[in-house]
């Protein structure tokens, strides 16, 4: 009876060791990006995608979920609501479930997210960029979990362990699966961001190349202009150039789908264009700039 | 009367000469990096500037890289970045080469000769030797010109986890098109 008392006391005092150590490895780095060490601390603040971003230009590609990230306050939360509830004898499995599964399941999105980043050329190897504190992390969720009372249930038990990394694990890869799928918009169906005549957006950039870059750079822009060039090409498409004086054009690439309503435009009409601009560049060919677009339509023949 | 035929000469004569150098700036780069695994890795550049010396044979095309159109918006974006391509950095891909034996095409008369190239490429600031074999086309007074490239990533220390795990072609698959 006394050795059983014991083995329940000395089961509870390891519960709450694992609790300590999966509140203090809350607050430890889980992984290294190159040199940038990310905790689970910065994905509850919000800082985890800020951090991508700004190093690695992957962002959240579900901005409108990132209030959810918020949730992950619950694990050092009810980890210590759990150490309380336990200090006083009271029940608190569902609890220590409940943080157990999801700090497996946070684990689980660090891995996940370093293994696109590392398709991205960041490091070689996601397993290799967790640090010590991810694998704590992990045994003491899992000792969390299994320690807590009543200890036979292990079939619960078994259940919240796999719970969590599943979830965020399907979740994941639906995520990725969205995302990958995805295709640009018709031009044609997107309001434009500007709106502006050719000679101006051509002015614009020679007077600043950079804050022209900066202003407009993949952004959508409806260009209305008088035709300088309009150049028919084999496969069925049209690019149309307007020209400046100033050493700048725009060219605009046109669809072969739009090959009917393009074919017959002759240098000199007055058109409105719309795409999105990549940007300008130099050429050392022609010994000039030119301001490109891409994912172009006609908008209209007259305006 | 005499010093008007002189100077229209010379004014043919530039004209001759200016002409041997052709340009355009809608010329076509196709990118083709696809696998079995991954048919998304491709795009197109409409607005490549080109130049071609009818007499010499020198060819020279830019094409900016932000310029790729992908469907998938993260591929662009990846394709893009630091990491790969790098487009902030290094915005050009550059091929500037001399076609062989150009004396052999005839610009005067319609017809198709298949040509060979040789020269540099240089991609993500590296130049490396590159050759390429194609055709060039005259009909109606264009010249069309057409050529494949092969590329090697590694040559070009673009390296990562989605190549060694075959979702993106070791060596893309390069062509031109331009006329000129």
């Amino acid at each position: 009876m006394t050795t059983g008392k014991n083995h329940i006391t000395s089961l509870k005092w390891l519960h709450l060791l694992f609790g300590v150590v999966l509140v203090i490895t809350f607050f430890l780095p889980w992984v290294a990006w190159k040199e940038i060490q990310v905790s689970a601390y910065h994905m509850a603040a919000g800082s985890f995608f800020q951090i991508s971003e700004s190093n690695f230009k992957l962002g959240n590609p579900f901005p409108q979920f990132a209030f959810t990230f918020y949730l992950f306050w619950l694990i050092p939360v009810l980890t210590i609501i759990t150490t309380v509830l336990v200090l006083q004898n009271k029940k608190a499995a569902l609890i220590a479930f409940f943080a157990g599964a999801m700090t497996l399941s946070l684990v689980t999105v660090f891995y996940l997210f370093t293994n696109t980043l590392v398709d991205l050329g960041v490091g070689n190897n996601a397993f290799s960029m967790l640090q010590p504190a991810a694998f704590i992390s992990i045994v003491s969720a899992i000792g969390f979990i299994l320690t807590a009372l009543p200890i036979h249930d292990w079939l619960k038990k078994i259940i919240w362990l796999v719970i969590g990394p599943a979830l965020a694990f399907g979740a994941y890869k639906i995520g990725e699966s969205s995302v990958m799928s995805e295709t640009f918009s018709d031009t044609e169906d997107l309001k434009a961001d500007y709106t502006i005549n050719a000679t101006d957006l051509i002015r614009e950039f020679a007077a600043n190349d950079s804050a022209g870059n900066n202003k407009y750079k993949e952004k959508i822009l409806t260009v209305n202009g008088i035709v300088s060039e309009a150049i028919v090409n084999s496969d069925s498409s049209v690019n149309i150039k307007f020209v400046d004086t100033a050493k700048y054009f725009i060219n605009f690439p046109l669809e072969k789908n739009d090959y009917e309503r393009t074919k017959d435009i002759r240098p000199g009409d007055t058109i409105s264009l719309k795409g999105s601009l990549s940007g300008s560049s130099y050429s050392m060919i022609l010994d000039s700039t030119s301001i490109d677009f891409k994912r172009s339509t006609l908008n209209k023949t007259k305006f | 009367m005499k010093k008007t035929t002189l100077v229209l000469a010379l004014v043919f004569a530039a004209g001759i000469v200016l002409a041997q150098k052709k340009t355009t700036s809608s010329a076509v780069v196709s990118f083709d990096a696809t696998t079995p695994k991954d048919d998304l890795p491709k795009a197109e550049n409409k607005t490549v500037i080109g130049s071609i010396d009818t007499k010499t044979g020198v060819v020279a095309f830019e094409a900016a890289v932000k310029n790729f159109a992908f469907t998938n918006p993260k591929i662009q974006e990846h394709f893009n970045a630091p990491n790969w391509m790098n487009s902030n950095e290094f915005p050009k891909f550059i091929f500037t080469g001399t076609i062989e034996k150009i004396n052999k095409v005839n610009f005067s008369k319609d017809g198709t000769y298949n040509v060979k190239a040789e020269g540099s490429l240089t991609v993500k600031g590296i130049s490396k030797p590159a050759k390429a074999e194609g055709t060039i086309t005259v009909a109606n007074g264009k010249i069309k010109v057409a050529a494949n490239f092969k590329l090697k990533l590694e040559d070009y220390n673009i390296s990562g986890q989605p190549i060694e795990a075959g979702k993106i072609d070791k060596e893309p698959k390069v062509s031109v098109s331009a006329e000129f």
